[in-house]
């Protein structure tokens, strides 16, 4: 059984059914304790209705959107780009790569005895050895360390982020 | 001047790029969500640094807003988390209703008010003050329902709990909040409440 004080606050609320409203409203009517603690709880409700909400700082905007710029600042590469244009890269390099292989393998020869791969002549395939020195491999390895780097880095955002709220 | 477009208009607007779009928005609610985080917190610094964060929080997730619930509701859950959240890391000591630091405080508030201070301030300001003694979720619970305008299954969502719940810790937080007023008020409360 609901207290007076419950029952009182679900009609001011009007979270009561109507059957139950018709009920207070009687016993309001009717009943001086109910009336008096009715007049009270009401009293105190719209006083708590007109409390008014604390003001933050001045600068407070300005603060939350300095925020989201550096947010936007600290986005990581991958989701920065746009999709397209890695797709556009990828399609390049698959295309590229696909048409080389049909050139090669339409260019085999393949006999029981002999295999040999007969290359056009206009076809000019550089020697690596010039290419593969000292510096060149210091180059790549550079940029391997740089790229281990980035997607450590984006491992530890893409953590981050889960730990984080997620409304 | 705050922006007359809805909140659902100025979300897309900022999904669209325009970041003055979500600036209108945060100026539209930063009172509440302020207010809400001081429920919390207990300080103003503090209660600023969490509204901020929920703030940058909304705008990361704004992308994955349903449009289910009201905007409101949805950046509430957001405080709520991150709020409480700060208390976890602060390890802040929260207030009892019966704690005897409470008491003390309450005590030398009632021997203010013999000095009329009760005439120059507004209800407002001790009602205010004391949500602010209250447990967290109790204001949390009473900020919600009557600053925020949300209803009971709007608080339920909130808080992560069902309407029924939230309407028996509404009541219970009225309760406790009516025994502090009359402790600390005294004679006066009879005017105030």
């Amino acid at each position: 059984m609901n207290t007076m004080e419950e029952r009182l606050w679900s009609y001011i609320d009007g979270t009561c059914d109507e059957n139950e409203r018709k009920a207070i409203d009687t016993l309001i009517a009717t009943d001086k304790t109910y009336s008096a603690k009715f007049e009270e709880l009401l009293n105190f409700d719209q006083q708590l209705s007109k409390m008014e909400a604390e003001e933050p700082s001045m600068g407070f905007t300005y603060k939350v959107m300095e925020g989201v710029r550096a947010e936007h600042a600290r986005q990581p590469l991958k989701a920065a780009i746009n999709k397209n244009i890695i797709k556009g890269i990828s399609g390049f390099f698959i295309v590229t790569i696909s048409l080389m292989l049909i050139l090669m393998l339409s260019t085999l020869h393949i006999t029981p005895v002999s295999f040999s791969v007969h290359l056009p002549e206009t076809l000019k395939i550089p020697d690596l050895k010039n290419y593969v020195n000292g510096k060149v491999l210091n180059y790549f390895f550079f940029f391997d360390a740089v790229l281990a780097l980035v997607l450590v880095d984006a491992y530890l955002r893409r953590r981050k982020g889960k730990q984080a709220f997620k409304p | 001047m705050q922006s007359k477009l809805s909140d659902i208009e100025l979300i897309q607007q900022t999904l669209s790029g325009n970041q003055a779009a979500y600036a209108d928005l945060v100026k539209r609610h930063q009172r509440f969500v302020f207010t809400l985080a001081m429920r919390f917190c207990k300080g103003r610094e503090d209660a600023e640094e969490v509204a901020q964060d929920c703030f940058i929080k909304a705008y990361r997730s704004l992308s994955s807003f349903q449009g289910q619930s009201k905007f409101s509701t949805w950046l509430y859950s957001i405080v709520y988390t991150t709020a409480m959240t700060f208390l976890r890391k602060k390890r802040v000591d929260t207030d009892s209703i019966d704690d005897e630091n409470t008491y003390i405080q309450l005590e030398n508030q009632s021997s203010g008010l013999d000095n009329n201070i009760a005439e120059k301030r507004s209800r407002s300001y001790y009602l205010n003050e004391a949500i602010g003694r209250l447990l967290p979720d109790d204001a949390a619970i009473i900020t919600l329902f009557y600053m925020g305008e949300q209803s009971l299954e709007e608080i339920g969502q909130t808080l992560g709990i069902d309407p029924n719940t939230a309407k028996v810790k509404l009541f219970r937080a009225r309760q406790r909040l009516k025994e502090k007023l009359e402790k600390s008020l005294k004679e006066e409360v009879k005017e105030l409440i």
